[in-house]
């Protein structure tokens, strides 16, 4: 057992978005890195899945948690999990936040000694999230959870196909084959530089970039750079203003769309978002992600 | 065998005969309150013992603090409060202490009286009085002594090095970015998780709990009460708890009886669905004994800590911006509240701020459209932020209040300068209206977030006095007398005890707080000081002074 502090990756979004299917799914993946326990939220109607993942896990660790406040509960339960897997020989931890929760919340409570925070992941659901962003109640909080993920999970998309989130953020969707391996590769610089490594048994490490756009560019420029990019950026995705108006970019792999954008409503952001991956074990030493748009920012 | 009370006044809180001279009691109960010349067909075949120490005293219902949390109290009582504000405690009144030079005098003199290498647990400390503190400043009054110095919210502490060591805290194990601030021996919010589990086999250990309540016992009992409310039975752990509970607040020395109110969430916590939860809480009707009693009551929380800022506001909110927060998801609560109103329960939410309150609300209005009731008590528990419009949707719902007015008190200065601006902090705690409206409205303690004296709650609630002095919204300042029902017969139906305390007529328990002065024709400003004599539970006598 080392003395490195253990990564933490949240899983958070509100009630309903799917967390815990995605939990599910993490158990069953024969990818899932050894030692790596999971925290699950323990609090209404989650504790019937509770009980599912349970019976799933077969080597990782679950524990149950449930919201409390130092102050009311003497100690909280989020400590208490953690104190009690100090003592163990895990390497990463999972943990699914409370659906009210805020990330940066639980990311503060993340820098607890053995551990720290690694990445914030987010659940949307494509069913309810635009009326909840509406919502007198929760509508700051969900848009709290949005503003302060690292990697946002599209979920329930087969519900509503059309939904897209106007922000420049990553997004994977949840039926995306290679979901899990970049929540369990996901880096976030802020926590690199804390001298945190993304877990021993993780082969490939994802982050993000964002390019924010102040210049108009040619159509003929974007088209040239989508063609040309480094290969180990897997996902693009943004909006761009070029000058035979504005387009909706898309791609996976190599293959990427341009879609020009014709309904009344603008994005309120333009730029691009990438998600790429640096293979640990090859030829990704000295990969900057910031060279991955300077063609594009003079 | 019958004892005759007589007293300067009788207070019965009965509007039929609100006056006195004596009460007729036999095995506990009162036969009859009034005049001692119209008692006497009660009298001829039976022994009379006339009781005349109260006769120059007023006799008031028992007390009720209908909202407290006597396994909180029994962490923090064990500890040595040094306090800004004024704590009467019956181990002895804390003078306030509001400088630093008068913080490390009663630390100096706390060190001195106390046996070497004991650990000493300090509580109360507050920056805005008592100034920066750190571990160097700790350890140039007691070095050797392992020394924790609480904040007075609970959310931080500190310790000295001698208080690591007992507790096991290695500092090289802290690390930037924790809430720790190693240096000062400061922890907090998440470090202070942290800290508490290293120190739970200090505050936690069985008999330093024990020690606890019997020192709540203490405290509920020189506060006058003669009925509290456990209003989250199972805060930590629900057998360990309800056990303690049975064997230190139950039996012939104990002058209170508890109605506890189990945590709803907590009950179906691990894999059940709310709707098993009227079931699992009807359950434990079973475990009642004479003085501890669970009813077909339940409690949900809403939104966050008061003391925190994490109220949850409607617009304009906080005035940095910053939000508050759930403690259930809106959806969740409202299951929560439909397994119980269905099944007819009396539902006591938390509620803080006014967005809390309007959620709670707006769940309960549909529950009124899904099941319609009457008399079901629902109430909002708190109630610290609300508004006008607020009150009259509380009144129309057949809700009923029970405050922490005390907040208005500690907390209305400071936030009205950094928090929600002058306006909303003076009216923080509008209860001149709900008595206005005709609302059941009662006032608690939330003890230890308030001391646990229902006349210092009364006083509050009378003047609307902050701790700076100035009156907050004096137009929603109650009478004395409505102060009174807050303490004694309001509280008793909000926790389900009106049919045997709560006022003193026939029929009832001989439940009485003895007091010194008349809190109705007092000068309001001494409420809070006015000598609390004796309680009688049930007809027997507990001297207090």
């Amino acid at each position: 057992m080392n003395n490195d502090p253990r990564p933490v990756t949240l899983i958070g979004g509100y009630l309903g978005a799917g967390k815990t299917t995605l939990i599910n799914r993490m158990l069953a993946d024969p990818e899932l890195p050894r030692g790596t326990a999971v925290l699950v939220n323990d609090f209404g109607d989650i504790n019937i899945d509770e009980a599912l993942i349970r019976s799933q896990s077969d080597d990782g660790m679950v524990l149950g948690l449930s919201n409390g406040c130092i102050c009311c509960s003497i100690s909280d339960d989020l400590s208490k999990a953690l104190d009690q897997l100090a003592e163990l020989p895990i390497d990463q931890v999972i943990l699914e936040t409370s659906g009210v929760a805020e990330p940066a919340r639980v990311w503060q409570h993340c820098h607890y000694p053995g551990f720290s925070p690694k990445a914030s992941v987010v659940l949307v659901d494509a069913e309810n999230t635009t009326q909840r962003l509406q919502d007198k109640y929760v509508g700051s909080l969900v848009k709290a959870q949005l503003d302060q993920a690292h990697l946002l999970v599209l979920s329930k998309t087969d519900v509503n196909p059309g939904f897209t989130l106007d922000r420049l953020q990553p997004v994977i969707n949840s039926d995306d084959p290679s979901l899990l391996a970049t929540i369990f590769g996901w880096q976030q610089p802020t926590a690199a530089e804390l001298g945190v490594s993304a877990g021993t048994s993780s082969k490939a490490s994802f982050g993000a970039h964002t390019w924010h756009q102040n210049d108009v560019l040619s159509l003929t420029t974007l088209r040239t750079f989508l063609h040309d990019l480094d290969i180990r950026v897997h996902r693009v995705k943004g909006w761009v203003a070029t000058d035979d108006g504005l387009y909706q970019v898309s791609g996976v792999g190599s293959a990427f769309a341009l879609d020009a954008v014709t309904d009344l409503s603008k994005p309120s952001n333009l730029g691009l978002v990438f998600i790429y991956c640096s293979d640990t074990d090859s030829h990704s030493g000295g990969f900057a992600p910031d060279q991955i748009t300077m063609t594009l920012s003079p | 065998m019958l004892t005759l009370f007589k007293a300067r006044s009788v207070i019965t809180m009965n509007p039929s005969m609100p006056r006195a001279s004596a009460v007729l009691v036999r095995d506990g109960m009162i036969l009859e309150v009034g005049e001692p010349e119209n008692m006497a067909p009660w009298m001829q075949d039976e022994e009379v013992v006339v009781n005349d120490q109260f006769a120059h005293s007023i006799i008031c219902p028992g007390f009720i603090d209908p909202h407290l949390h006597p396994s909180m109290a029994a962490v923090l009582l064990p500890m040595e409060f040094v306090t800004a504000m004024r704590w009467k405690l019956p181990w002895g009144e804390t003078e306030p202490v509001t400088d630093p030079q008068s913080f490390d005098l009663r630390l100096a003199q706390l060190h001195q009286s106390k046996p070497a290498g004991e650990p000493l647990f300090i509580w109360g400390y507050h920056q805005l009085w008592h100034g920066p503190m750190n571990k160097a400043r700790i350890q140039s009054i007691s070095e050797d002594r392992p020394t924790v110095v609480w904040h007075r919210s609970f959310h931080e502490l500190y310790m000295t090095d001698a208080a690591m060591r007992m507790a096991g805290i290695d500092p090289a194990q802290i690390k930037p970015g924790m809430q720790i601030d190693i240096e000062n021996g400061h922890f907090f919010e998440v470090g202070l998780g942290f800290a508490i589990n290293r120190l739970n086999p200090w505050i936690l250990a069985p008999e330093q709990y024990a020690a606890g309540l019997q020192r709540l016992k203490q405290v509920v009992h020189h506060g006058g009460h003669t009925s509290i409310g456990d209003l989250a039975t199972g805060l930590f752990n629900f057998d360990a708890e309800a056990q303690a509970l049975a064997e230190q607040l139950e039996g012939d020395d104990v002058p209170f009886r508890t109605r506890l109110v189990v945590h709803g969430t907590r009950l179906t916590q691990g894999g059940r669905k709310p709707q098993e939860g009227p079931d699992m809480a009807a359950a434990l009707l079973s475990r009642n004994s004479h003085r501890l009693t669970f009813g077909r009551h339940i409690k949900l929380f809403s939104d966050g800590a008061f003391f925190s800022q994490l109220a949850q506001l409607q617009e304009p909110g906080y005035i940095d911006g910053h939000h508050g927060e759930w403690l259930a998801a809106p959806e969740e609560l409202e299951r929560h509240i439909r397994a119980y109103w269905q099944a007819g329960y009396q539902i006591h939410v938390h509620v803080t701020g006014d967005l809390g309150l309007e959620l709670t609300l707006d769940i309960l209005q549909k529950m009124q459209d899904e099941k319609p009731r009457f008399n079901h008590g629902f109430t909002f528990e708190h109630f610290g932020f609300s508004t006008p419009e607020q009150i009259r949707r509380i009144k129309a719902l057949g809700a009923q209040v029970s405050a922490n007015v005390y907040y208005l008190h500690e907390l209305s200065d400071s936030y009205a300068k950094a928090g929600i601006g002058f306006e909303r902090a003076s009216q923080m705690a509008r209860l001149g209206s709900c008595f206005a409206a005709g609302i059941n409205t009662t006032i608690h303690s939330d003890f230890t977030m308030a001391p646990a004296e229902p006349l210092n709650s009364m006083w509050v609630a009378v003047n609307r006095q902050n701790h700076v002095g100035d009156v907050m919204a004096p137009a929603e300042k109650l009478t004395q007398q409505q102060a009174l029902e807050a303490i004694t017969i309001n509280a008793a139906h909000t926790i389900g005890l009106a049919d045997i305390t709560g006022s003193i007529r026939a029929g009832k328990r001989a439940d009485f707080t003895v007091l010194a002065e008349d809190p109705l024709t007092c000068d309001p400003m001494t409420l809070k000081d006015i000598d609390i004599q004796a309680t009688v539970f049930e007809g027997r006598v507990f001297p207090v002074s």
